[in-house]
């Protein structure tokens, strides 16, 4: 009975007590008609700290470290320099550096104007762009990808700590008992770092996203094997409550046998909720194809988008997905626009669907990366190679809704796109934001952990107002 | 004998005070009080207020005077009279209730200071109270400092007690007091008496017991009880045939049969398995280096071995010590004693490792220091440095000492005696150590079990990478002697074109477009990878030996070698680093030990007794020795600690990696000091302990108490230990007692990691490494070779498997003190669908058919194998219609067969082109697999017999210990 501390006993027994009779006595064939009335798990909804601008985020990771200077933030000086020497000595490469001017050309889109490069169609719609708030002064701390990964997902770049989705779950709960809270998706690979990236860390399991898988069964052997169906399913959790609650009769101190008995009930119920909301063959043959369901480019990633709005929708707090393929140290321009496109058109489908169903506002949807990317390069194999490095000093993000600024630039980068010179923060500040925005605040939203409250933001963080509305 | 100095002097509270002010002064009275004198209000002030405003409220109030926040500077008594952006002042001298200041601490109206760690006690709030009360008096700086450093001499008063260190960055620090509670852990061991005659463990758990009104309850039934010996000690379940015996014998005679059975258990290999899975988790073992290349440390195996073996064969605490820490110095003594001092061949002897077995035994030690995930990937090498020594300091103070280092990295501890200072002399202790794969023969005890068809199979991965490499390599080598040729020049290597310019020269992929650039950067990162796997197979241990940075210079994760030319005689340097950041190197540092514990460096003959020698050599061993020295009183009182929460679940002190004051108090400090003092007078004997503590009542005790209601509310979290509380099986124990009901279990000890089955979306899905995707995890391919003990299971710090980690085996990057065992649903799915738990459930109803025909008594099996008890008079009916039912279903379904794939296509976005693109993998293993038996190759009887033995493995009577 290791529990965590600020999972006591008594809390945990109130939780417990609180299912009521139901446990173990209710046949499994009511509880498929039943709703979870529960409202006391570890899930529950929980009451914001403030009112809240969001309810739920949805956050897009291009992992790699997409070009801030080839996606939004356009550097004409760049352009100018392009493979001319730079002296500039950051990050790690040695020997003869150039500059690259990025390939891209840029417009002003929207009736706010704010930019971006031609890659971008869909984004470029004054419908969506004039959502967007494009952020350009945050800094990142780690020049590699896996720890970057872990700042970035985890407010730490040691890969132990809960990630920022754990930490909305653990504060606010999640709206649907029969769905996982915090929710993630990834391409086919996982991203540097692995499952670190939506680990609980030291918050309790319960909080731990859930990845759902591209391929296969979505989240590992949710369903039984083909050959025993739902009846054969039932019966067995039939026999198995039968067993349980004669050990539990005997054991009637012990309170954990409870949670586990009331976790085969909740299992059941996810098996037809899972299935039922990334089903997206509910959605309209229009909106599949607004989401670039129909176009190989655009499938995967529509598919996680439309997921998503459909997750988000039925009550999940906090989802993530992780698009991979940033990494630009050569071949700049078909890297980058192969990705932009791939994500492009399902993003912008995003934002039209969420704020078609009034759900934009309380919906905060993030884009970014772990990190920016160097306005000059090295040769590789002696050739100029077009391409970036790893930038921790400049990046780009880009928000809409959840009570973000609309249609603005936020922050500025130098003429070289080397570093933030404008509303510079760090991580943590963005982190905090978010937070904030979901009504929460990162110096309550602590947890007693090894000796001292641990929070998000590590030591505290500030908030970026510029950001919000 | 070191000198333990220790500072507690009693001198009474000061002479100076006054009767009122000494009851004012008093941080735990928060009751308000009447106002107090002039002189008293400016001593409180500068020696409780002034340092409060300073650490709470300075940091967004006064320390960047251009961006103060609110526009509030409280570093002058003008700044506070003047207030905030609100306009309104936040201080009015006599008036705390019009004092914004105050409503603002009290969090009442503003919250300040805003961060629930940072919140002032109520004892602060009301001495803040008492100042303003008092008229806010702000004495000048000269005299605020001049009452501050009267207040120094006093060792003791009423506010805690000042402790003596190598010293802080300041003075405030050094001279702060601490609550003495607070400082149980560097306190010496007290040698507490328990009287003859009486189980010392009982007495003290008992007094306590008595104290809060409650009697020791029950002794457990003997079923019970040796299931719970035999998971504490072994992590396996005892057989039926072993709990027949045991309750037999034990009626008639049980103390002598279970004295007994723990001297039998303790004598199990399976022993040092068990509780070196406890070592482990503290000491984050894996066999990768995580991070962006996930390295296989393909010697790790060898360390795991030496922990196991050390146990089995209970080597004295001191010395396991002194192996993990120094074992190569140790060998290098050796070796010196053995050659006369000869120190060439000493230098020759770590390069071709002549090493007798116990030399070679102690590198193997040293694997601990090279445990931690590092990777030097795009890391600058000072830094990657830094990464590496921060890791090792802190797991030393968190393994050995219950001290977590982290905490006193870039400033002095905020809660604990212990100064930045110490955690770089610390650092210094370590600055030499250098990572190396070095040359160890193997002991005759170490099995090598599967290095031939292991290493067959890693050649035959890496012929094919090289191979399909070369494929490539060719197209793109024509097409350049192609473009040479159009354009009239003569063909240029690639290696020799690298410095050409462009124009003479094709492009860096002529001839391949993206897909087959794509594939060729995999296949070039496949052969590194299966290149260096081939290290497994050879005499090597992941160790270190020193080096100063300057001489070592770079290291690169992926070939870690003894760098030859080193002059041993050049000592590393080491500063304080301020803020924990190399870019500012303060103040410098010798090596040497924690102060704050008073135990000075045996042997040192150094002016300060707690440094250590500066030569390069032997700084390890000098901290290994003083960790390990009989008077350690952290190091003793961390191991008690640690033995103790895995008999009786949880630890005395709450928190095994920190003891410090922010760390759970021991809820019986006398018993943990008698524990920890018997201990080392004992021999730091492990096996000793545990006998100790399993001969004790309170092990042997039910788990219910006749007073559980009062004690539910009266001690909801066990304190008292009044009833014996269980435990969910560890994800291992799991792993291991489903094959040993299965019958499956090679109980083989030791070796080459192993490669269970696991989920096979999972084995198969891709998964990102620097430059590429890691190869596809394959299972070993015989069930003996797949049905070790989980702790042989190769250990990936990027690719959990994820039956384990859902039952909460721990993350390797962090030291793991407690396990977690939180339900969560996706443990349902995996404990009712997966393949793994059909195919055990499917060997179990195999293996009870086997035994006997009749479905009932195949029940009755099944019950003893997983439950170690016979179905009720109502269970076995219900079980037996369950089977029956299921054996119609059965008979109507047809299940597909597995397949096991020999190769796979797997898909990859490119990162120079953005776009996906797929190749092809082998997996040889499948060519030859040995697979478990198939619910598609078992008859319906078999099928349906294997649904009952899945729900007693899904049992909450399986599934804990009582």
């Amino acid at each position: 009975m290791t529990l965590p501390h600020n999972l006591s006993n008594t809390n945990r027994r109130d939780f417990l007590y609180g299912l009521g009779a139901s446990l173990g006595s209710v046949a499994f064939t009511d509880l498929l008609a039943a709703e979870a009335k529960s409202d006391a798990g570890p899930l529950a909804p929980k009451k914001p700290m403030h009112p809240p601008k969001a309810k739920a985020c949805i956050m897009l990771f291009m992992e790699g470290g997409p070009s801030h200077v080839d996606t939004f933030d356009p550097k004409p000086k760049l352009t100018e320099m392009h493979k001319q020497e730079s002296k500039r000595s950051a990050g790690l490469a040695t020997g003869f550096r150039f500059f690259v001017g990025s390939p891209f050309k840029y417009n002003k889109v929207g009736q706010s104007g704010i930019e971006m490069c031609d890659q971008w169609k869909h984004l470029a719609d004054p419908e969506v762009a004039d959502e967007l708030c494009n952020f350009r002064g945050c800094q990142a701390e780690s020049l590699n990808h896996p720890e970057a990964l872990f700042h970035m997902n985890t407010g730490s770049r040691l890969g132990g700590d809960p990630a920022v989705g754990s930490w909305a779950t653990y504060g606010l709960g999640s709206e649907n008992q029969n769905l996982p809270g915090y929710v993630v998706m990834t391409e086919l690979a996982l991203p540097q770092g692995g499952s670190r990236n939506w680990s609980n860390g030291f918050l309790p399991a319960y909080y731990q996203g859930t990845r759902l898988r591209p391929k296969g069964s979505p989240i590992l052997d949710l369903q039984s094997p083909g050959y025993k169906n739902r009846e054969h399913q039932r019966e067995a959790l039939k026999e198995l409550s039968f067993l349980n609650q004669r050990h539990a009769d005997n054991h009637p101190e012990h309170t954990d046998l409870a949670a586990r008995m009331e976790n085969y009930e909740l299992a059941f119920r996810m098996q037809t909720a899972v299935p039922d909301v990334i089903d997206l063959g509910k959605e309209p043959q229009h909106l599949q194809k607004m989401y670039g369901l129909d176009d190989p480019e655009t499938e995967a990633f529509g598919r996680q988008c439309l997921m998503a709005r459909r997750l988000v929708e039925n009550g999940v707090r906090f989802v993530q997905i992780f698009s991979g393929g940033w990494d630009s140290h050569d071949y700049l321009e078909r890297g980058h626009s192969s990705r932009i496109r791939s994500v492009d058109k399902p993003m912008a489908a995003l934002i039209k669907d969420l704020k078609a169903r009034d759900m934009l506002d309380e919906t905060l949807v993030v884009w970014t990366g772990e990190f920016g990317r160097t306005p000059d390069n090295n040769k590789r194999g002696g050739v100029y190679s077009l391409g970036r490095g790893h930038n921790i000093d400049a990046m780009t993000m880009m928000m809409a809704g959840g009570g973000t600024k609309k249609g603005a630039i936020v922050g500025g980068t130098d003429e070289l796109g080397a570093e933030a010179v404008d509303c510079v923060h760090p991580i943590r500040d963005v982190h905090v934001t978010l937070l904030h925005l979901l009504g929460l605040d990162d110096n309550k939203l602590t947890y007693f952990h090894a000796g001292r409250y641990k929070q998000l933001s590590q030591f505290g963080g500030e908030i970026i107002p510029e950001l919000i509305v | 004998m070191p000198t333990r100095i220790f500072f507690y002097l009693a001198i009474a509270c000061f002479a100076i005070a006054t009767t009122t002010s000494t009851r004012l002064l008093a941080a735990d009275k928060p009751t308000p009080t009447a106002p107090i004198t002039q002189p008293d209000a400016e001593r409180l002030f500068a020696l409780k207020v002034a340092p409060l405003l300073k650490s709470k409220c300075l940091g967004c109030h006064g320390e960047k005077p251009d961006d103060l926040k609110g526009d509030l500077d409280v570093r002058s008594l003008a700044g506070l009279l003047k207030g905030g952006e609100s306009g309104d002042p936040s201080l009015v001298p006599g008036q705390p209730e019009q004092s914004l200041l105050f409503s603002a601490i009290k969090w009442d109206g503003y919250e300040m200071p805003p961060k629930e760690n940072d919140r002032l006690t109520d004892a602060q709030i009301e001495l803040v109270r008492q100042w303003i009360v008092a008229g806010a008096p702000w004495p000048s700086d000269e005299k605020q400092s001049e009452l501050r450093k009267a207040e120094w001499s006093v060792e003791s008063n009423e506010d805690g007690l000042i402790v003596k260190t190598s010293g802080g960055l300041a003075d405030e620090w050094t001279y702060r007091r601490y609550d003495p509670a607070d400082l149980w852990a560097f306190q010496p061991v007290k040698p507490t008496v328990a009287p003859d005659g009486q189980h010392p463990v009982d007495w003290f758990l008992t007094q306590r017991l008595n104290a809060m009104g409650f009697a020791p309850t029950e002794e457990a039934d003997p079923r019970t009880l040796i299931r719970r010996a035999s998971y504490d000690l072994l992590g396996l379940p005892p057989s039926p045939e072993e709990t027949d015996a045991f309750v037999k014998l034990y009626s008639k005679n049980p103390e002598q049969t279970w004295e007994q059975l723990i001297d039998r258990l303790l004598a199990s290999p399976h022993y040092g398995e068990r509780w070196g899975q406890h070592w482990l988790d503290i000491v984050r073992y894996a066999d990768t280096g995580g991070y962006s290349n996930d390295y296989e440390r393909s010697n790790m195996w060898r360390y795991r071995d030496y922990v196991i073996r050390s146990l089995n064969n209970d080597k004295p605490y001191d010395q396991f010590i002194v192996e993990q820490l120094a074992g190569d110095e140790l060998a290098d003594e050796s070796v010196r004693a053995r050659k006369r001092s000869d120190e060439k061949a000493v230098r020759q002897t770590r390069l071709n490792g002549d090493y007798t077995p116990e030399e070679s035994e102690w590198l193997t030690a040293t694997g601990f220091l090279r445990i931690g995930p590092w990777d030097n990937a795009m890391v600058k090498v000072p830094e990657a440095r830094q990464i590496y020594l921060d890791d090792l300091v802190n797991a030393v103070g968190q393994t050995f000492l219950s001290t977590t280092m982290r905490c006193f990295k870039c400033h002095d501890h905020k809660f604990d005696p212990l100064p930045t200072r110490d955690y770089y002399r610390m650092y210094a202790a370590f600055a030499g150590t250098q990572m190396a794969e070095r040359p160890a023969p193997y002991l005759p005890t170490e099995n090598l079990e599967g290095f031939e068809e292991g290493k067959k199979r890693v050649e035959q991965l890496l012929a094919y990478a090289i191979a399909e490499k070369n494929k490539l390599v060719n197209k793109r080598e024509t097409a350049a002697r192609k473009w040479f040729k159009e354009h009239n020049l003569e063909y240029v290597s690639l290696d020799k074109r690298k410095s050409l310019p462009d124009e003479v020269k094709p492009t860096r992929h002529v001839g391949l477009d993206y897909i087959e650039q794509g594939k060729l950067k995999i296949r070039e990162q496949d052969e590194r990878i299966w290149t260096r796997r081939l290290e497994r197979y050879e005499s090597m241990v992941q160790s270190v030996y020193n080096g100063a940075d300057a001489q070592v210079k770079a290291t690169y994760a992926r070939k870690l070698r003894i760098k030859n030319n080193i002059d041993f005689t050049k000592q590393p340097q080491s500063t304080i680093f301020t803020g924990g950041s190399l870019e500012a190197p303060g103040e410098k540092v010798q090596p040497g030990v924690l102060s704050p514990v008073g135990l000075t460096v045996p042997q040192s003959d150094l002016e300060d007794p707690y440094r250590i020698s500066s030569d390069l050599e032997g700084r390890r061993l000098a901290v290994a020795r003083w960790i390990a020295h009989p008077e350690n009183s952290l190091t003793t009182r961390s191991i008690v600690n640690r033995v103790w929460q895995h008999h009786f679940v949880n630890p005395l002190a709450g928190n095994p990696n920190n003891f410090g004051a922010k760390g759970d108090k021991p809820t019986h400090p006398e018993l943990l000091d008698w524990l920890a003092h018997n201990f080392v007078e004992e021999g730091w004997k492990l096996k000793r302990l545990h006998r100790l503590l399993m001969t004790s009542h309170a092990y042997r005790q039910a788990n219910t108490h006749p007073k559980m209601k009062e004690l539910l509310t009266q001690d909801s979290d066990n304190h008292l230990l009044a009833y014996f509380p269980p435990r969910r099986l560890t994800a291992e124990e799991i792993r291991d007692s489903l094959l040993m009901a299965t019958g499956e279990l090679n109980r083989t000890v030791g070796g080459l990691p192993v490669m269970p089955e696991i989920n096979m979306q999972v084995a198969l899905e891709p998964r990102m490494i620097q430059f590429s995707l890691a190869p596809a995890y394959q299972p070993s391919r015989t069930p003996e070779q797949r049905n070790r003990r989980t702790i042989y299971a190769y250990s990936v710090r990027g690719q959990a498997d994820p039956f384990l980690e859902l039952f909460n085996q721990p993350n390797p990057n962090e030291s793991c003190e407690v396990r977690d065992s939180a339900a969560v649903s996706p443990q349902v799915f995996t404990l009712l669908n997966s393949g793994v738990m059909t195919d055990r459930s499917i060997a179990l109803a195999q293996r009870v058919q086997q035994e006997t025909d009749r479905v009932d008594e195949q029940i009755e099996r099944a019950f003893q194998r997983v439950l170690g008890r016979s179905p009720d008079s109502q269970e076995k009916p219900r079980m037996l219609a369950y089977v029956e039912k299921m054996r119609e279903y059965h008979q109507q379904v047809t299940p597909e067969p597995s397949v096991y794939p020999a190769k796979i296509t797997r898909s990859l976005v490119e990162e120079l082109s953005g776009r996906p693109f797929e190749y092809e993998e082998i997996l040889p293993v499948f060519e030859n697999y040995q697979p478990d038996s198939k619910p598609s190759e078992v008859s319906a009887e078999t099928r349906a017999l294997a649904d009952f033995c899945l729900l007693l493995f899904n049992s909450n009577e399986f599934m804990y210990v009582y």
